[in-house]
């Protein structure tokens, strides 16, 4: 030990360790500084999907418009939480991706802001999916563009239905059970309908197909429940679901523990004869490597209930424009011309929406599209494009993605499985996520 | 007759007792095995599964020994070489397809060495100031001595969760973002109480004639600690050298919050950045969890004798 160290008192080793962090730290905190006092960059945060597209679209902004992009990106199970502890640190951020179910609630807090004025961005909106609008609006207020989109499709299996001499899909609920039942008795099915309703995430999704269809909605134009309304279409979906689980049992009474993934194995192994599935899952479903049922696979309409149509459920994803970055008017414009190079035209075509549907198949919100040759042929190639089509046109937002969104879809997921195993009736089970619905706007709408 | 009866008396006794040490060992060795395979049935799948096709993977029943071995996953990992992104070189990843090795397979290994720096870092750090901590609460009696010792403990007591915004805060106003010293500073903030922890129970268990020995010896507090208390406390500050590295090897949510690009990125942040909703690849994650685990395996089997020893020493005062 040298003679310094040895001499080397409490004091002194206190001194030399609080110089050395203070040292360390300025010396850092200069660096670094430096390295983000970068001048007109835009900052773009995504979760990590189509990451080298986005590379590649980023690359080509930058060449074009001579405007730096900082793009980075974070695992779509966290993203959400890193970017909100990002907006409340107040961390860099212009642009970033934005789920619909999340947009009341990030419009709420201030950390987004409406893109209405950009008449660059606004001009899309004819061409676009009218629920992806509706789905990025917010008390009157646009949001953003459309990153990618999708909705509940209604598929069967085309040779299932030929055996039980079937020779066309159904078109209502009615015809639904009809053709379940046949099935069920030639024996090629024990429960011929897949329905995933496990309380997870998805479950929504699957509600709101079979609400809509029934004719149905969960509130009126001004946000009021009418879920409970005998004569608004939940009711009477949930409904049929019971009868189809215990009347006619051509649901399994396990559907209230099945997860979409898992229901969708199931189909994929030739167990059921229909299924609801998002409609991207087609491409999955008809490919050999991943289904038995693989080129077996089609879509039909989503079957109407009495009085209703065949509507169903569509979500989306948007980029939106940060609060900071709305807040200073060069940041804005840059922001913006960064927003309709991705959700608009990128020199003159619809080129992420397109590539973001040809590399790994993920719909897109505007309707030229489906004119695209190259569109046509990839839909084609598993699935009939015009169906896609006429059904996409068909697609509704979900009415009831607000600020208390979370905690009633508890409830009203919890509500639809105790109707389903009979511990409450249809009417009792709605009556009370409606209820949940009145308490959870009175308290914070 | 008596004597008769008590040889098969005894006969019977020792038979019982020979199968009862039998049973007694069958299901030692039963049991052991079952552990065996539930520890080691995972790993031994993430290294069979990182060299399986995604098709193979998925296949039903799973194939533990896989049929058309591939090296592709590693050959990603360490062959890929930097390429500038645009519309024509970029990876198409059809979910359906499978097989889709992402363009960021080239970061696993740059990640790999900035969570390497990072440990090491902190497990020095920590030496640096939990030793000299731990000494002075076990060894020097001075006023607020306890207080020191439950404060420092009950800073481990909330959760990490509840401390990321005010990290974030403190981080960004230093200027450290997408710096890996912001991930030193804020993982020091995690491991050192418990390096704290641990090292006082061991240097309490250490008898205080030692320390005053050595005083009288002339030695200076550090030269107490340095000649004396480190010497005997190898087993203990293995321990806390393989928590702070462990922990900060596998920390994630930190991690996520402060580092932006790959210039800072850790494995755990590089590894999850693998997933996304519409593409993942099972057999590429696995390729690269492999080698995620190998330096903690490496450490662990090295130090394996004083783990255990240092973890409990301290533990029971006599």
């Amino acid at each position: 030990m040298s003679n310094q160290f040895k001499n080397l008192n409490r004091r002194d080793f206190l001194k030399k360790t609080a110089a050395a962090g203070a040292l360390g730290a300025l010396g850092a905190n200069g660096l670094i500084t430096q390295a983000m006092a970068a001048g007109d960059t835009v900052h773009f945060m995504a979760w990590s999907a189509a990451v080298d597209l986005v590379k590649s679209h980023v690359a080509e902004f930058q060449k074009v418009t001579g405007i730096n992009v900082n793009y980075s990106n974070a695992p779509w199970a966290q993203y959400r939480d890193n970017l909100i502890t990002k907006f409340v640190g107040n961390a860099p951020i212009d642009m970033m991706w934005v789920s619909d179910a999340w947009l009341p609630e990030w419009a709420e807090a201030g950390w987004i802001k409406p893109v209405d004025k950009f008449d660059n961005l606004m001009k899309y909106n004819a061409e676009a999916e009218k629920f992806c609008n509706d789905s990025m609006t917010y008390k009157g207020s646009q949001y953003g563009l459309t990153y990618y989109t999708d909705f509940m499709a209604f598929l069967y299996d085309d040779e299932a239905l030929k055996k039980a001499g079937i020779s066309n899909p159904p078109k209502s609920w009615d015809e639904v059970t009809e053709q379940c039942l046949k099935i069920k008795n030639a024996g090629i099915a024990e429960y011929p309908l897949m329905l995933a309703l496990a309380q997870e995430s998805w479950l929504i999704e699957f509600l709101a197909a079979m609400t809509y269809s029934h004719g149905g909605n969960f509130t009126d134009d001004k946000g009021n429940s009418i879920m409970q309304d005998p004569k608004e279409g939940a009711v009477r979906a949930l409904q049929w679901v019971v009868d189809a689980v215990h009347k006619h049992k051509i649901v399994s009474p396990a559907s209230v523990e099945i997860g979409e993934l898992t229901g969708l194995k199931a189909f994929a192994s030739g167990n059921h004869a229909f299924a609801l599935e998002p409609k991207y899952r087609m491409r999955t479903l008809n490919d050999p490597k991943q289904s038995k049922i693989a080129g077996r696979v089609k879509q039909a309409l989503m079957p109407m209930g009495m009085d209703g149509s065949h509507a169903t459920v569509g979500w989306m994803r948007f980029h939106g424009m940060s609060a900071s970055a709305a807040a200073d008017k060069t940041r804005a414009e840059n922001t913006a011309r960064l927003i309709e190079w991705f959700g608009g035209k990128a020199n003159g075509e619809y080129k992420f929406q397109k590539y973001l549907f040809t590399d790994i198949g993920a719909g897109f919100g505007v309707k030229p599209l489906f004119n695209d040759a190259d569109v046509q042929n990839a839909y084609n190639s598993y699935a009939d494009v015009n169906i896609i089509k006429e059904q996409q046109a068909l697609a509704r937002k979900k009415d009831v993605v607000t600020p208390w969104f979370g905690e009633w879809n508890e409830v009203h997921g919890s509500s639809w499985q105790a109707a389903i195993l009979q511990k409450a009736t249809p009417a009792e089970a709605m009556a009370k996520a409606g209820k949940k619905w009145d308490e959870l706007k009175k308290e914070m709408g | 007759m008596k004597p008769t009866t008590f040889d098969a008396r005894s006969e019977i006794y020792r038979n019982k007792s020979q199968t009862t040490a039998r049973l007694r060992n069958l299901s030692i060795f039963v049991f052991s095995i079952l552990l065996l395979a539930y520890v080691l049935g995972p790993i031994a799948w993430l290294l069979s599964s990182s060299f399986q096709t995604e098709a193979e993977i998925v296949s039903v029943p799973p194939h533990w020994i896989p049929d058309e071995p591939t090296l592709k996953n590693f050959e990603a990992i360490f062959f890929s070489e930097f390429e500038e992104v645009t519309y024509d070189t970029r990876k198409k990843a059809d979910p359906v397809s499978g097989g889709y090795i992402p363009s960021t397979a080239k970061d696993l290994l740059p990640s790999m060495w900035n969570s390497f720096l990072v440990s090491i870092a902190v497990v020095m750090l920590n030496l640096f100031v939990g030793v000299p901590a731990a000494y002075a609460m076990a060894k020097i009696r001075f006023w607020g001595r306890d207080g020191t010792i439950y404060t420092i403990l009950t800073t481990r007591v909330i959760p990490d969760i509840a401390l990321v915004v005010p990290f974030f805060l403190v981080i960004k106003n230093l200027g450290l973002l997408d710096h890996i010293a912001s991930l030193i500073v804020t993982y020091l903030a995690v491991t050192v109480p418990f390096t704290v922890f641990i090292l006082v129970s061991f240097f309490e268990s250490l008898p205080d004639e030692l320390d005053k020995a050595a005083r009288v010896d002339g030695c200076s507090r550090l030269q107490t600690l340095n000649k004396v208390f480190l010497p005997l406390s190898l087993p203990s500050l293995v321990a806390v050298m393989l928590f702070a590295f462990l922990t900060s090897w596998n920390e994630f949510l930190l991690a996520l919050m402060f580092t932006q690009t790959i210039a800072s990125q850790t494995l755990p942040i590089i590894v999850a950045g693998f997933t996304s909703d519409f593409t993942i690849s099972f057999s590429f994650i696995n390729a690269a969890g492999v080698i995620a685990v190998i330096p903690p395996v490496v450490l662990a089997v090295m130090f394996e004798r004083y783990i255990v020893s240092g973890l409990t020493a301290g533990a029971v005062k006599g």
